[in-house]
């Protein structure tokens, strides 16, 4: 098995400590940082995500991949910078405000950065102002979660604010949470709704082009 | 006409009694936040503008469904618990407060009504000053939740017993109050429903340790969840200390209420999301059904009582493996969720399975509704459900917040239109087709 292979399967695995070893040495005998983040990393995730859908793993086992795979991008990360290679873009994502619900959303959080995008997580019961500011930042999409009947309504809140401060056109909205669904989504203007980690990554990589 | 008790146990015999029983309040997953508890009354005529109702149920701030309203829409069941609440406090000394959306209510003396700066509300174990707090509520919000308070995990000194502060004897005093309650609501004839906690398996309600002043062990939800595939050891030895104590208080309080309980509420772990299980059939298998089937086997060898479990979420690929483990009542039936469509599961469990819950959509139709789309699923889910008994109507999970008060009455109107038995359409049926 290759080096690459053996990062893959431990991030699938929920392997953190061989992980992280697997990126020291793949580093060590001087592959390219954006080589190991594509065929290790975006690939154990991808995997681990089609593995999911495909109800052969659950909640847990996505939960040590997805920890397994950010200690390996913690390692990768200063390389990936050194060597310039650009992000997929910049996302902000947040549980809405009067919510503090927040493992789904950093389980989508983590699969975003797995997956090169720029994470930008401001955690839970987050007004809408401070992701509007991320916007002004540079924020291309913005990820909103919501777990509660009583603060999905609050994900309209958000939309207000980037239509009021003329934010709307250039960024993408993309909603998830348990009583959340695409007509909602539809219903509030949203540009999409994604019903677990990988298909955030999907919609994402559909909604920015990249 | 039956008595409440009588029809309860109809159901969770599969037989059809007079009438479809009702539930609203006899657990802690069956009940109504106090927001809209309030706007029931109101709408009802039960009490005069601006009268107060309590908060039970301080977590998910349920309110208190009183003798008054249990008669006025015909509820079958209510609870028998023990004298704390989740945060390890009485519902006593009550004192007025005003929810976020500006329901007067009573809320316990060690409730905090006092906000932070920020506006929200810090909840605190056993209601201790002197501890970190435990949850918090978000001045916006109508709940509460857990605070992460995680120790460092060193993985070479986990030690099981940390995980088990909080499950400990019940003490005579406690006994003693679950023995009035029994004979106090007992003699009401309505049917009585024990919730009395320390079986709920890795539930993450407790799991962050709500009534500890500074819990040890694995608190923090999302490894709690990780635990379950990469520290399975830990979690089965947990688990079957937590099983052995749990089986002794259920023993003891068995010696005092005996038979008088129709049902037992065991468990209210969640194993399911919106669209799937949270966990797989193996890992169900390996850790949870194991304690689950032991406490079933006990109950069902000493008592008379039927066992409950509550767990939200789609768990169809779960519930072969959930009824093995000898449960006798499921609730919440969220047939919002993944797969979990009424007939399917009337029709694959009905026989071994009694539904508690499933009446109405509580994530879209309740709260999102018109007042006839209620009407027509109370309808619709009595037939499904109620046909052959095994069925307790109940909402799928709590009544939220923020839910229209015209759905409310709308919901309780239909439930008495249509809950009596035999149903005209099942009646038509058996006419048609020349059986009974």
């Amino acid at each position: 098995m290759g080096q690459l292979e053996e990062l893959r399967a431990a991030v699938v695995d929920g392997q953190k400590t061989t992980a992280v070893a697997k990126v020291t040495e793949a580093l060590a005998a001087g592959l390219a940082p954006e080589k190991i983040l594509q065929e290790g990393l975006i690939a154990a995730m991808g995997e681990t995500g089609a593995l999911y859908q495909a109800g052969e793993i659950f909640v847990p086992e996505m939960l040590v991949a997805a920890r397994a795979m950010s200690a390996a991008l913690a390692v990768l990360k200063p390389h990936l910078v050194a060597e310039g290679v650009p992000s997929r873009g910049k996302v902000v994502i947040g549980t809405v405000q009067g919510d503090l619900h927040d493992i789904g959303k950093n389980l989508v959080a983590m699969f975003l950065e797995g997956n090169g995008f720029e994470v930008v997580d401001l955690g839970v019961d987050v007004p809408p102002e401070r992701f509007v500011a991320e916007v002004v930042n540079g924020a291309k999409a913005v990820a909103l979660s919501a777990l509660l009947t009583t603060t999905m309504v609050n994900m309209c809140d958000v939309i207000s604010a980037l239509v009021d401060a003329n934010l709307r056109e250039q960024v993408r909205v993309l909603v998830g949470g348990a009583p959340i669904t695409t007509e909602y989504a539809n219903e509030i203007g949203a540009d999409g709704y994604a019903r677990d980690a990988s298909s955030a990554v999907e919609l994402l990589c559909q909604l920015l082009e990249v | 006409m039956m008595s409440s008790r009588e029809r309860v146990e109809a159901a969770l015999s599969h037989r059809e009694g007079d009438r479809v029983p009702l539930d609203l309040g006899a657990t802690s997953c069956s009940g109504i936040h106090v927001s809209s508890l309030y706007a029931l009354r109101q709408a009802l005529g039960l009490d005069e503008p601006g009268t107060p109702v309590r908060v039970c149920e301080p977590f998910q701030m349920l309110g208190e469904v009183t003798p008054d309203l249990l008669d006025r829409l015909g509820i079958d069941a209510v609870r028998v618990g023990l004298p704390n609440n989740i945060y390890g406090f009485a519902n006593d000394d009550w004192k007025p407060w005003t929810t976020s959306d500006g329901t007067p209510v009573l809320v316990p003396g060690q409730f905090p009504t006092e906000p932070e700066l920020n506006g929200d509300l810090y909840m605190y174990p056993k209601g201790d000053r002197s501890a970190p707090p435990c949850a918090r509520m978000p001045a916006s919000g109508f709940y509460f939740d857990s605070i992460t308070r995680q120790e460092p995990i060193d993985e070479d000194h986990l030690d099981p017993a940390d995980n088990l502060e909080e499950f400990a004897p019940v003490d005579d005093e406690a006994l003693e109050h679950v023995r009035r309650e029994a004979t106090r609501l007992g003699a009401t004839g309505r049917a009585l429903i024990g919730e009395f906690g320390g079986t709920s398996f890795g539930d993450a309600a407790f799991v962050p340790g709500p009534t500890l002043a500074h819990p040890r062990g694995i608190r923090d939800l999302e490894q709690w969840y990780m635990s379950l595939a990469n520290r399975p050891e830990y979690v089965k030895e947990v688990f079957e200390r937590q099983c052995e104590i749990g089986l002794s208080n259920l023993q003891r309080i068995h010696a005092v209420v005996g038979d008088s309980l129709s049902a037992v509420f065991i468990t209210g772990t969640d194993f399911g999301t919106q669209g799937g299980p949270m966990i797989g059939p193996k890992t169900y298998r390996a850790l949870f059904q194991p304690v689950h089937a032991r406490i079933n086997d006990w109950i069902h060898a000493h008592t008379s009582w039927k066992t409950f479990i509550h767990s939200c979420g789609s768990i169809w690929r779960l519930l072969d493996d959930i009824a093995d483990a000898g449960f006798d009542v499921l609730n919440p039936v969220q047939t919002s969720a993944a797969d979990m469509t009424p007939q399917g599961l009337k029709d694959r469990y009905g026989d071994r399975i009694t539904f508690w819950g499933g009446g109405i959509d509580t994530q879209r139709v309740l709260p999102f509704g018109t007042p006839e789309d209620v009407r027509a699923m109370v309808k619709e889910r009595l037939q499904i459900f109620g046909a052959g008994g095994g069925f307790v109507f109940n909402t799928i999970h709590n009544v939220q917040a923020r839910v229209p008060v015209a759905n409310v009455v709308a919901l309780y109107e239909a439930v008495d239109e249509f809950r009596a038995y035999p149903f005209a359409d099942t009646a038509a049926r058996s006419l048609a087709t020349g059986r009974s």
